[in-house]
C-alpha cells in the first residue's frame, strides 16, 4: 500500500511542482484571453455578458472608426520616436562612459538614478516641468510651446517621459554589452587602422547587436502598450493626440462600459505584440551577430 | 545535518507568517469601535473642495455620529469620471460588497447607477421619513435628479456655470469692468479687445475667451433656446434610456455653432482644452466658463494679483431665455443589505443637506446650497453682501426655467470630446455648421444605438 | 602635454556629466519645489531654488494622506509578489530542468506562451476575474496578475540546465530527496541568476500602475503610484504636497541605489549573459 503511494506521488511530483505556475498561467492569462476573443466577436451586455454572437463585425466598426484609427496612429507614433530616439540616447550616453576613465563611476550613478523613480511620480514632476505657464522647459529652452494644449507637441512630451525611464536600464545594458567586448578586438582593429567611427560602426555595433536587438524589442513592444504616462499625465488629449490603444481600451471598456469593443481592440493589441515578436526572431536569425 | 535544517526554518516559517498575511490582509479600518456603524463614502472632491469635505464628516462624526454611533469614513476616489468608473466596475463584477455606502456622482456617472438593483432611491428614504420634508430642498435641484418620477439621488452639490472674466483686463481694454458681455455676439465683440498679441506678432500673451464648448455648456446653450429644448430626446434621458440627438432637428445646434463661430472670427478666442482655469488665473485669458463650484478655488488663488468678477452665462442670442442647467451632482446611497447601515447613510445624508452645512459648503466652494432655509441664516446673507460673487450663481439660478436638464447618455466621457473635436474642426479646418452637426450627431446616435442594444 | 587621447576623453567626461547633470535635473527640482510656496511656484521666470525650507508641504503630505501607507503597500506587494513569483518560478523550472515526464515539452512552452500575452492587454477580463473572486482592496489582488513570470521559469531553466545532470543523479542515489538538493545544490550555484532575477520583478512590480488602479479602492490600500496620483489630483494648482511625496518616496532610494550600483548592475549584466 504505501509503496505504491510512493510510486504515484513520485510520478505525479514534477506536475505538481508546475501546478502552482501552470494554474496560474491558465486562470490570468489563457483564460482571460478566450474570453477576449469570445466577447470581441459578441455583444456583451453591461454586466459582462455575452448576449449575441456577431463575428467580425466589432473589427468592422472598429477600423470604421476615426477614433480607433487615432489611437492606432498615436501608437504607432510614439513608437517611432520613442524607440530610435531613446536607443540613440542612451547609446551615445553608454559611449561616452564605458571606457572605465576617472569620472565614469560618477556619471554612470547619474545615468541609473532614474530607475528609482517610479513612473508615475515621473510623470507627475514633468506635467509640472512642461506646464507653459509655471514649467522650466520652456523657460530654460526659450520656446512657448503649449505642450498641453497643441496637439501637435503633447507626443513630445510622453516621448521625452518615457526616454527618461527608459535610460536607467537601457544605458546599463548597453554600457555592460559595451564592456564584455574583448579589448584584443578592439586593439586589433586600431592595429589595422580603423578611426573611432569605423571602430563605431564595423566593430562594436555588430558586437553588441544581440543587447541592441533587445533594447528595440522590448521598447516596440512597451510601446504597443503604453498606458500609463498617458492616464497620469495628458488622458488622450489635446484632441486625443495622446490617445493610445492600450489607453483607448480603457476608456471603452472601462470608462464607458463597451466590453466588445474594448475586447476587439484587446486582440488589436495582442496580434500586434504578437507580430513585433516574431519580427524579432526574423531579424535575430539575419541580422545579429554572436560571438 | 541539524545546523542545516535549523538554518533553514526559520526564515521558511517567517515566510508563511508574511505570506498569510498578506494573502488575508485587507484594508485596515480605522475605526476600533466594534458597536459603531461604519459607512463609506465616495466622493471627487479634492483642494479646497475636499478639505471643506473632510471638514463636513468631521464635524458629522464628532456630533451626530457620536451620538448615534456611527462614523463615516470619507474617502477621495478621483475625479467625477473615476468614481463613476469605480462604481460601475463593481456594478459589473454583481458585488454590492465593494460598493460604498453613499457616493457623490455628477451627471456623467447617473446612467451608470439609475437602473441598478443595488441603488436605493432617496424618495423611499423620504417618503419613511417624517421628519424631512422634499420641500426644504431647491425645487429645480429635486426635478434634476428624478428619474421616471422617482427621486432617484439626493441633490448635495448645486451649481450654475458662470462667465468668470479679469476686471482689470477688462478696464485696460476700455470695457466697462461691471458689465460683462450678455450675449455671444457681445462676447465676440469683447473678445475682440481683449485680445493681446506679443510683441513679436506670433505668440498670444491674452487671449479675449479661452475654452472649447463641450456636453456641459451646451446644455446651457442649447437649453436655453426655444423656451426650453434639450439635446436628446426623453428628455436628455431624464425619461427613459434616449435613443438619439434632437439638436439637429431642432435647429438648436446649427443656431449654437453659427453664433460661436462669430466668437472665433472675431480673433480673441483661445481653443483650449485643458488647463483653461489656471490659464485664466495665470492671466493668459481674460474670460472663460466654468462651474460655480470653482469660486473659491479661483478666489484663492488669484489672490490680489487681479480683481475677478463673475456673470451670467452669455446668451447664444436675444431670444434664448431659457437661463442655464443645474449642474453639479448628488449623493446616492447603495444598498448593503444592512439596517444599520442604511439608516447611518440616510443620517448622514440629511445632515450634509442641512442649512447650516450647505452654508459651509457654499462658502468653501461656490456651489449654491440647495437647502432654501439657508438662504433665510444671517450668516448667509452676510456672506453674500461681503462676497457677492457668490451669489451671481444664484440669481442666474432663479432667473432660469428649472426644466432645462443635465444630459444622461451613455459614454459621457467619448461624448465630451467628440463634441469638442468637432467645434475645433469646424472651426480650425474650415468645416460647415451643417456637416458638423451631422457628422457629431451620427456619432453621437451611435453610440446610444450601441448602447440599447448591449442593454435590451 | 595632454594627448589627443586624453584630451577626448576629458571631453567625453565633461559631455557625459552636463547630459548625465540634466537626466537627473527632474529629481533634484522635485525635491527643490517640494519647499516652494503656492505663490513662488506660480512665478514667471520659473525658480530654480527656494527661498525658504519650509517644511509646510511635507507636513501636509504626511497628515492629510495615508503617505506612508502607500509606501508600505508597495513595498509588501512588490517584495512579497517577487518572492511569491520566484519561488513558483523556481519550482517550475526545477521540474522541467530535472525531470523527465510525459507532456513535459508541451506543458513548458504553455508557460512561456504567456508571454505573448501582455497582462495589460487583458485587464478587463481579469478585473471582473478579481473581484468575483473577492480579491478587490486587498493585496493578493494587486499581486495576483503579477505572480507568474514566464521571463524567470524561462531563465531559471536555462540556469539549472548548466548543472551537470550527473549531481542530480548522485544526489537521488544518496537518498536526497528533492527540496534538499534544491536548497542545497541548485539554489547556491544560481545564485546571481536568482538575485538579478529578482531585483528585475521588483522594479517591474513596482512601477506598474494600471492594475492596482482598478484594483484598489480603498486609500489604505493603494499602492505608492497610484496613491501619489489621488493628492490634489484635479487640482493641478496645489503641486506643493505632491512633490513632498515624491521626494519622500525617491530621496530614500537615491542612496541605496548610489551604495547598490554595483550590485545592480554586475546583476544586470549577468542576467543578460544568460539570456
Amino acid at each position: 500500500m504505501n509503496h505504491q503511494k510512493k510510486q504515484l506521488l513520485h510520478r505525479l511530483k514534477p506536475y505538481l511542482f508546475m501546478a502552482p505556475a501552470l494554474l496560474l498561467a491558465y486562470v490570468f492569462s489563457y483564460r482571460p484571453f478566450l474570453r477576449t476573443i469570445a466577447n470581441s466577436f459578441s455583444v456583451v451586455n453591461y454586466s459582462g455578458q455575452i448576449i449575441d454572437f456577431v463575428g467580425l463585425e466589432n473589427f468592422r466598426n472598429l477600423f470604421a472608426d476615426q477614433n480607433f484609427l487615432t489611437s492606432l496612429f498615436n501608437t504607432f507614433r510614439f513608437a517611432g520616436y520613442f524607440v530610435p530616439l531613446n536607443l540613440l540616447f542612451c547609446l551615445i550616453c553608454a559611449l561616452l562612459v564605458y571606457k572605465k576613465r576617472r569620472f565614469a563611476a560618477f556619471n554612470e550613478t547619474l545615468f541609473m538614478l532614474p530607475m528609482a523613480v517610479a513612473m508615475s511620480s515621473a510623470a507627475l514632476v514633468f506635467r509640472a516641468l512642461f506646464n507653459p505657464s509655471i514649467g522650466v522647459v520652456n523657460y530654460l529652452l526659450h520656446l512657448n510651446i503649449q505642450w498641453f494644449n497643441d496637439p501637435r507637441w503633447a507626443m513630445g512630451m510622453l516621448v521625452v517621459l518615457g526616454i527618461w525611464m527608459a535610460i536607467g536600464l537601457d544605458f546599463l545594458l548597453l554600457v555592460g554589452a559595451l564592456r564584455s567586448i574583448p579589448q584584443s578586438i578592439m586593439e586589433a582593429a586600431e592595429i589595422e587602422g580603423a578611426g573611432p567611427l569605423t571602430l563605431l560602426l564595423r566593430v562594436q555595433l555588430p558586437l553588441i547587436s544581440p543587447t541592441l536587438l533587445f533594447i528595440v524589442t522590448t521598447r516596440l513592444r512597451d510601446s504597443m502598450l503604453l498606458s500609463g504616462p498617458v492616464m497620469v499625465m495628458t488622458e488622450g488629449g489635446p484632441l486625443r493626440s495622446t490617445q493610445t490603444l492600450v489607453y483607448h481600451m480603457y476608456l471603452e471598456g472601462f470608462a464607458g462600459g463597451n466590453y466588445s469593443k474594448g475586447s476587439a481592440i484587446s486582440v488589436v493589441v495582442f496580434l500586434l505584440t504578437f507580430f513585433l515578436i516574431l519580427l524579432a526572431f526574423r531579424a535575430e536569425r539575419k541580422g545579429v551577430f554572436y560571438q | 545535518m541539524l545546523k542545516r535544517r535549523i538554518r533553514y526554518r526559520v526564515p521558511i516559517m517567517l515566510l508563511l507568517l508574511i505570506v498569510t498575511v498578506a494573502l488575508f490582509g485587507r484594508g485596515v479600518s480605522e475605526s476600533q469601535n466594534q458597536q459603531k456603524t461604519e459607512i463609506e463614502f465616495w466622493h471627487p472632491n479634492s483642494g479646497l473642495l475636499g478639505e471643506a469635505m473632510t471638514e463636513l464628516t468631521e464635524q458629522f462624526n464628532q456630533t451626530i455620529g457620536e451620538e448615534k454611533q456611527i462614523v463615516v469614513r470619507e474617502i477621495y476616489q478621483g475625479k467625477a469620471t473615476d468614481v463613476a468608473t469605480k462604481l460601475r466596475a463593481s456594478l459589473q463584477a454583481q458585488r454590492p460588497q465593494d460598493l460604498p455606502d453613499l457616493a457623490q456622482i455628477d451627471a456623467t456617472g447617473v446612467m451608470d447607477v439609475r437602473e441598478s438593483d443595488y441603488m436605493i432611491p432617496i424618495q423611499n428614504f423620504v417618503e419613511a421619513d417624517p421628519d424631512f420634508s422634499l420641500e426644504q430642498l431647491q425645487p429645480g435641484t429635486v426635478l434634476s435628479m428624478t428619474y421616471k418620477d422617482v427621486m432617484i439621488g439626493m441633490p448635495f452639490n448645486a451649481s450654475t456655470i458662470l462667465l468668470y472674466y479679469n476686471k482689470d483686463a477688462f478696464s485696460k481694454a476700455g470695457l466697462d469692468p461691471e458689465r460683462p458681455p450678455e450675449t455671444l455676439a457681445e462676447l465676440a465683440a469683447y473678445a475682440k479687445k481683449l485680445k493681446i498679441t506679443a510683441p513679436d506678432g506670433k505668440s498670444i500673451t491674452q487671449y479675449g475667451f479661452a475654452g472649447v464648448p463641450s456636453t456641459y455648456e451646451l446644455v446651457s446653450w442649447i437649453g436655453q433656446q426655444q423656451g426650453v429644448s434639450y439635446i436628446t430626446d426623453k428628455r436628455n434621458g431624464h425619461d427613459g434610456n434616449p435613443t438619439q440627438v434632437v439638436w439637429d432637428t431642432d435647429g438648436t445646434l446649427a443656431t449654437f455653432l453659427d453664433a460661436w463661430r462669430n466668437v472665433y472670427e472675431s480673433g480673441g478666442l483661445g481653443n483650449l482644452t485643458s488647463d483653461v482655469r489656471q490659464q485664466f488665473i495665470a492671466g493668459k485669458t481674460a474670460m472663460f466658463v466654468i462651474s460655480t463650484s470653482s469660486l473659491a478655488t479661483i478666489l484663492d488663488s488669484v489672490g490680489d494679483r487681479f480683481t475677478v468678477g463673475a456673470g451670467y452665462l452669455p446668451k447664444v442670442d436675444e431670444t434664448a431665455t431659457g437661463g442655464v442647467n443645474i449642474g453639479g451632482g448628488a449623493i446616492f446611497i447603495f444598498d448593503q443589505k444592512n439596517d444599520a447601515r442604511r439608516a447611518a447613510a440616510w443620517e448622514f445624508l440629511k445632515f450634509l443637506t442641512s442649512a447650516e452645512s450647505q452654508l459651509l459648503w457654499h462658502q468653501r466652494t461656490g456651489y449654491f446650497p440647495v437647502n432654501m432655509d439657508t438662504y433665510e441664516l444671517d450668516e448667509f446673507k452676510q456672506h453674500t453682501d461681503a462676497n457677492p460673487l457668490f451669489g451671481v450663481a444664484i440669481d442666474q439660478l432663479h432667473d432660469s426655467d428649472p426644466r432645462i436638464q443635465s444630459v444622461w447618455w451613455p459614454n459621457s466621457y467619448q461624448a465630451y470630446y467628440d463634441i469638442q473635436n468637432a467645434v475645433i474642426e469646424m472651426l480650425e479646418g474650415g468645416v460647415s455648421t451643417d456637416q458638423t452637426v451631422q457628422s457629431l450627431s451620427e456619432r453621437l446616435n451611435r453610440y446610444m444605438q450601441e448602447y440599447n442594444r448591449m442593454n435590451p | 602635454m595632454m594627448t589627443t587621447r586624453r584630451m577626448q576623453h576629458m571631453i567625453n567626461a565633461i559631455v557625459a556629466t552636463v547630459l548625465g547633470l540634466i537626466v537627473i535635473f527632474p529629481i533634484y527640482w522635485a525635491f527643490i519645489a517640494s519647499f516652494f510656496s503656492s505663490a513662488e511656484f506660480s512665478s514667471w521666470p520659473p525658480r530654480l531654488f527656494p527661498s525658504s525650507f519650509s517644511f509646510t508641504h511635507y507636513v501636509r503630505a504626511l497628515t492629510q494622506s495615508p503617505l506612508l501607507k502607500f509606501m508600505f503597500n508597495s513595498l509588501l506587494v512588490s517584495g512579497l509578489g517577487t518572492i511569491v513569483r520566484m519561488i513558483i518560478a523556481i519550482s517550475a523550472a526545477f521540474s522541467v530542468a530535472f525531470f523527465s515526464f510525459r507532456g513535459k515539452r508541451i506543458l513548458f512552452f504553455l508557460l512561456l506562451g504567456t508571454m505573448m500575452l501582455p497582462p495589460d492587454a487583458l485587464f478587463i477580463e481579469n478585473y471582473l476575474t478579481v473581484s468575483r473572486l473577492g480579491l478587490v482592496d486587498s493585496y493578493l489582488g494587486i499581486m495576483s496578475v503579477y505572480l507568474l513570470g514566464p521571463v524567470q521559469v524561462f531563465m531559471l531553466r536555462q540556469s539549472f540546465k548548466s548543472i551537470p545532470k550527473t549531481y542530480h543523479e548522485i544526489a537521488t542515489m544518496d537518498g536526497c530527496g528533492d527540496f534538499r538538493f534544491l536548497f542545497s545544490v541548485v539554489l547556491p550555484l544560481s545564485r546571481s541568476v536568482v538575485l538579478t532575477l529578482s531585483l528585475h520583478s521588483f522594479f517591474t512590480i513596482w512601477n506598474t500602475y494600471l492594475w492596482p488602479l482598478l484594483v484598489t479602492n480603498d486609500p489604505n490600500m493603494r499602492t505608492a503610484q497610484v496613491g501619489i496620483t489621488m493628492l490634489g489630483y484635479a487640482d493641478s494648482l496645489d503641486y506643493g504636497p505632491v512633490f513632498a511625496a515624491i521626494s519622500l518616496m525617491v530621496l530614500p532610494s537615491v542612496p541605496i541605489f548610489v551604495l547598490m550600483r554595483n550590485r545592480i548592475a554586475e546583476g544586470i549584466k549577468a542576467g543578460m549573459a544568460v539570456g
